[in-house]
């Protein structure tokens, strides 16, 4: 018990010493695990949502649509109630392909004539407002997000305007902007948007020219054989009036709509997951750059704790519990920022309903053991290193002396005095130096790919500027989030580098004055130092980043400038970082410096 | 002000650390001047504030108040940037802990200031050999400071002092970690420098350090209470320190 | 000093200007100043004492000096006992001691001016040593000898600092 009072004393005290250091480890980390926990639950993520949606909502197992409205469509799809195994149904209703206005915005729409008390099959949950009434319209959740309308709008349709009293969510439809599901004549559809009319004030629309479909909501007493009422079926065949077999009927089973509206998540979960690789390689350069910084002090620790009679593995236990500890409590964090974003990611219409899922068993272990793994996989060498050190020399010699690049040192020397400093440096801490282009590298990937997607053609949807492929849109926000993410995660890494590399650079810089080296050829020095290393991160981060989300096909480059400027940007972005903790080093007196060094 | 031949000037040099009740004054009211070719040895006891006032001529630290003056030039008033030009050309640094880069080799230390100053590679590596060879370690040139003895490495230290000839030679305690032997080296390379017109300014606790140097000054409490002129004042037969009688 | 001669002629029989030589070498710097009546005085008080023969040497008209000094047995005994000897010179601090605290009592003169005084002498002193010790080649037992001079002077040097610290304390008490 008391040793665990001990081990839990030592690294609260610690924690409470570096609360910048404690910070830096948890934003790191809880990025990466909460991209990752977001990237799995995206898997099978909308197929979730669809059947609640499907439950609350009294779905249909199957949606029968024939284009038209005359006697013989009608009947046809009425004579489907009889088909073996059907329960219930609802209609058969109608949808009319028309445009719509809404907030001065034109959209392409399917308008259905809707019960105002709905049948047993397809209840829409209204979410605002209430169900349509004669002279009221309800829109369809996604639709109403898409065209920024809610409740007390006004809708215009046919020359018709009608006050918007409810938003509405169903299963009997595909997501937003794929409401039509089928096409006018039973072609493709060019997508748009479902509002609910009274049967009556749909009569309007009767009287002009739009294109329309007709189609009825089927129950099945299992739905599992959704996908089985085909009417070439010769299950169900002979219950069919054989007059009407010729009429075309187009089955969409509850399936099938599922798997339509997962579509629009297919390009994302790949962004999430790629991208939460990133930013676990960010989050291990920016702890690695941590625990290596903090290496030499973690070596006394060791030195000071053997001295007093600690075993190793009490010692071990006290340096991995920190960052173990750390590392758990950033995966919480990320999975609860997960939880909280996830409606948001994964339905990205609104077209269905969002209670969040939360992760599963499988998310929390996966995001966990990279946790774990970030936080070990960083510590361990120097956790190790510690301990197989003796008492004495980890008490005597602060730091493991670094290796001779002899090289670089006799070709510093041939270059102006800032430069010379900073390869002298680099010349020191190689493994830095690396870390530093690696995370450069990782950022330029993922503003290259952010870059790429966004030079990609938008593919609209014909006359409806609002339903313009709301997939790109999804992607292109994913990508900026994660993309931004990686930038903040990037900045942070470098000032830690930066800072990590003052400090240790201090004796030696301060050395380097008394020998009349100025502040500003310091300063410089310190930033060559990164800088260095930076440029060719950003020259192998551009291609890597092309690769990434290159497809073979038709592919649109972005201009050359734009990667060129990314590429400066970064440049220019961490010669800027770079100075502000050298700068400050700098300021500290010289006097000072080298009293505490011999101390 | 560059009159009497005088390198270093200081005039009423206070140096304050901390305010308020915590105040203390490392340096209280100096006035000292450092004629050319003087070897000056500054002994106390530690804390008495020998270091700060090394700083200060050095211009590692700036004076609370007073001026200081090197070669004629009031160095107190000039900015970061300057004082650097300034240390670069006119002061070289010895100090207790040598406060060698580690990662360098003997040559390559004493090259630094060298390309510090702006000096070609090739030149800056011919001024090191010649420097090493001084110090007696033209063999040793191509070793890292951990190589060497601590005597060795204060041997270096002073010739990357010395690499760009400076007017004076700031030590500090610089025979502080050495065992008699290394000690005696040092001596022997301070001696040599004297005889060759080099300013020195020597901080000591060590009376054997001191003894050697031409004029010796006692610092207490941040204040001077004794300057001894010692150069020229031989007490004559050396036999008489010693009892032989018959 | 008589010691040291006899000890001297333990190896060989020796001429009175060797011995000389030989002395002079091991003392260094220090040494320089002994004439060689100082050895030939020494010599024939132990030549009184019996513990030296002197025979004399002929031929040789070139050198002037035909005396060869040994050892008797009672000098062999004595130069025994003395390497056994253990005595060390005792250090004479009380004289100093008691000028200041007469000086202080009496107010015949501040003990730390007295002390300043005393040390510049030291310093001067210790000076002269030192430089001889600079002087002397690496390895060379001369330069031993000088350095415990060195030695004991800094030694001498650090109890006047304590003094010098002490009796300005009490100067500030009265």
């Amino acid at each position: 018990m008391g040793r665990i009072l001990l081990v839990f004393r030592l690294v609260s005290a610690d924690m409470r010493r570096h609360p910048a250091q404690v910070a830096m480890l948890l934003v790191a980390i809880t990025a990466a695990t909460a991209t990752l926990a977001l990237g799995l639950s995206m898997h099978g993520a909308t197929d979730a949502l669809y059947r609640q949606t499907r439950e609350a909502t009294a779905g249909p197992d199957v949606v029968a649509l024939s284009p038209g409205t005359d006697r013989t469509t009608i009947t046809a799809l009425e004579s489907l109630e009889h088909a073996p195994g059907v329960v219930a149904h609802s209609g058969p209703y109608r949808q009319f392909y028309t445009k719509l206005t809404a907030r001065g915005s034109t959209a392409s729409a399917v308008v259905q004539g809707a019960d105002v008390t709905p049948g047993p099959v397809d209840r829409p949950l209204v979410t605002s407002g209430s169900w349509v009434r004669p002279g009221g319209a309800v829109v369809e959740r996604g639709f109403a997000t898409a065209l920024d309308a809610g409740l007390g709008d006004h809708i215009t349709v046919a020359g018709r305007s009608f006050p918007i009293v409810g938003i509405a969510v169903t299963a009997a439809h595909e997501v937003y902007p794929w409401a039509p599901m089928i096409g006018p004549g039973g072609g493709p559809s060019d997508g748009g948007g479902l509002v609910w009319l009274a049967e009556r004030d749909t009569r309007a629309l009767e009287s002009t020219d739009f294109p329309v479909t007709s189609f009825i909501y089927l129950k099945l007493r299992d739905p599992d054989t959704a996908r089985e009422l085909r009417l070439r079926n010769p299950a169900i065949a002979p219950a069919m009036d054989p007059a009407f077999a010729d009429t075309w009927v187009n089955f969409r089973a509850w399936q099938h709509i599922a798997e339509q509206d997962s579509v629009i998540l297919r390009n994302s979960q790949p962004i999430l997951v790629i991208g939460s690789w990133l930013l676990s390689f960010l989050a291990v350069a920016g702890v690695a750059a941590l625990a290596a910084g903090r290496a030499a002090k973690q070596t006394r620790r060791v030195g000071l704790l053997k001295a007093v009679g600690a075993t190793p593995g009490l010692i071990a236990a006290v340096l991995l519990a920190e960052y173990l500890t750390l590392a758990l409590l950033a995966d919480a964090l990320g999975l609860t920022i997960a939880r909280l974003v996830e409606p948001a990611v994964i339905n990205p219409s609104g077209s269905l309903i969002t209670t969040a899922t939360g992760p599963t068993g499988g998310t929390v272990a996966v995001t966990t053991v990279v946790a774990l793994a970030v936080a070990a996989l960083t510590t361990l060498g120097p956790t190790l290193r510690a301990l197989r050190s003796g008492t004495i020399s980890a008490l005597t010699d602060p730091a493991h002396r670094p290796q001779r690049r002899a090289w670089l040192t006799r070709l510093s020397a041939l270059l102006p005095t800032p430069l010379l400093l900073g390869l002298r440096l680099i010349a020191r801490r190689p493994g830095r130096a690396v870390l530093h282009g690696c995370n450069i590298t990782t950022t330029l990937i993922a503003i290259t790919a952010l870059l790429m997607i966004y030079a990609q053609p938008v593919t609209g949807y014909p006359g409806s500027p609002m339903a313009n492929d709301q997939r790109t849109a999804q992607e292109r926000h994913l990508l900026l989030a994660v993309t931004v993410v990686v930038i903040a995660l990037a900045i942070v890494n470098t000032i830690t580098i930066t800072w990590t590399t003052a400090l240790e650079a201090r004796p030696t810089m301060a050395i380097a004055r008394t020998l009349g080296a100025t502040p500003g050829q310091i300063t410089a020095g310190l930033s060559t130092a990164q800088l260095v290393p930076t440029l060719p991160g950003a020259i192998t981060g551009i291609p890597l980043g092309l690769i990434l989300v290159y497809s073979p096909g038709k592919v649109t480059m972005p201009p050359a400038w734009w990667l060129l400027g990314a590429a400066l940007a970064a440049v220019l972005a961490t010669a800027v970082l770079t100075a502000i903790p050298a700068r400050i080093a700098v300021r500290r007196s010289v006097a000072q410096t080298l009293s505490a060094e011999s101390a | 002000m560059y009159e009497f031949g005088d390198v270093l000037r200081v005039r009423g040099v206070c140096r304050e650390y901390g305010r308020g009740e915590s105040l203390v004054r490392a340096v209280d009211e100096v006035d000292m001047e450092v004629p050319e070719g003087q070897m000056l040895a500054v002994m106390g006891p530690s804390g008495c504030g020998k270091s700060t006032l090394l700083h200060l001529l050095g211009g590692l630290e700036r004076p609370t108040d007073g001026e200081v003056w090197l070669a004629g030039r009031r160095i107190d008033t000039l900015s970061e940037r300057a004082l650097a030009r300034l240390r670069r050309g006119s002061v070289g640094f010895v100090f207790q802990a040598f406060h060698l880069v580690e990662e360098l080799s003997a040559a390559e230390n004493v090259e630094l200031p060298a390309l510090l100053a702006g000096c070609s590679a090739r030149a800056a590596r011919h001024r090191a050999a010649v420097l090493l060879e001084r110090v007696g370690l033209a063999d040793r040139a191509r070793h890292l400071p951990s190589e060497l003895s601590g005597g060795q490495r204060q041997r270096v230290a002073i010739a990357r002092a010395l690499a760009n000839e400076p007017l004076v030679l700031l030590a500090d305690e610089p025979t502080g970690n050495l065992d008699t032997a290394a000690t005696l080296d040092v001596l022997r390379l301070f001696e040599d420098l004297r005889c060759a017109g080099q300013t020195l300014v020597i901080v000591t606790h060590d009376e054997r350090v001191a003894a050697i140097a031409d004029r010796l000054v006692s610092m207490r409490d941040g204040m001077f209470v004794d300057d001894i002129r010692l150069a020229g004042s031989t007490t004559g037969r050396l036999d008489g320190l010693i009892g032989l009688e018959g | 000093m008589q010691d040291a001669v006899l000890a001297m002629l333990a190896k060989e029989p020796s001429h009175g200007y060797q011995l000389r030589a030989r002395l002079r070498r091991t003392l260094g710097p220090l040494g320089e100043s002994m004439n060689a009546g100082q050895v030939y005085v020494t010599l024939a008080r132990l030549e009184r004492a019996g513990l030296v023969v002197c025979e004399r040497v002929n031929g040789l008209p070139d050198r002037p000096d035909r005396k060869v000094y040994a050892l008797t047995p009672a000098g062999q005994q004595r130069v025994a006992a003395w390497l056994a000897e253990v005595s060390w010179p005792k250090p004479d601090l009380a004289e100093f001691h008691l000028k200041l605290a007469a000086a202080a009592a009496g107010r015949l003169a501040d003990p730390v001016e007295l002390v300043a005084a005393q040390r510049r002498e030291l310093l001067r002193r210790l000076r002269d040593v030192q430089r001889a010790v600079l002087a002397e080649p690496d390895g060379s037992t001369a330069g031993l000898l000088l350095q415990g001079v060195v030695l004991r002077l800094q030694a001498d040097l650090r109890w006047l600092e304590a003094c010098e610290r002490a009796w300005s304390k009490i100067d500030d008490e009265i």
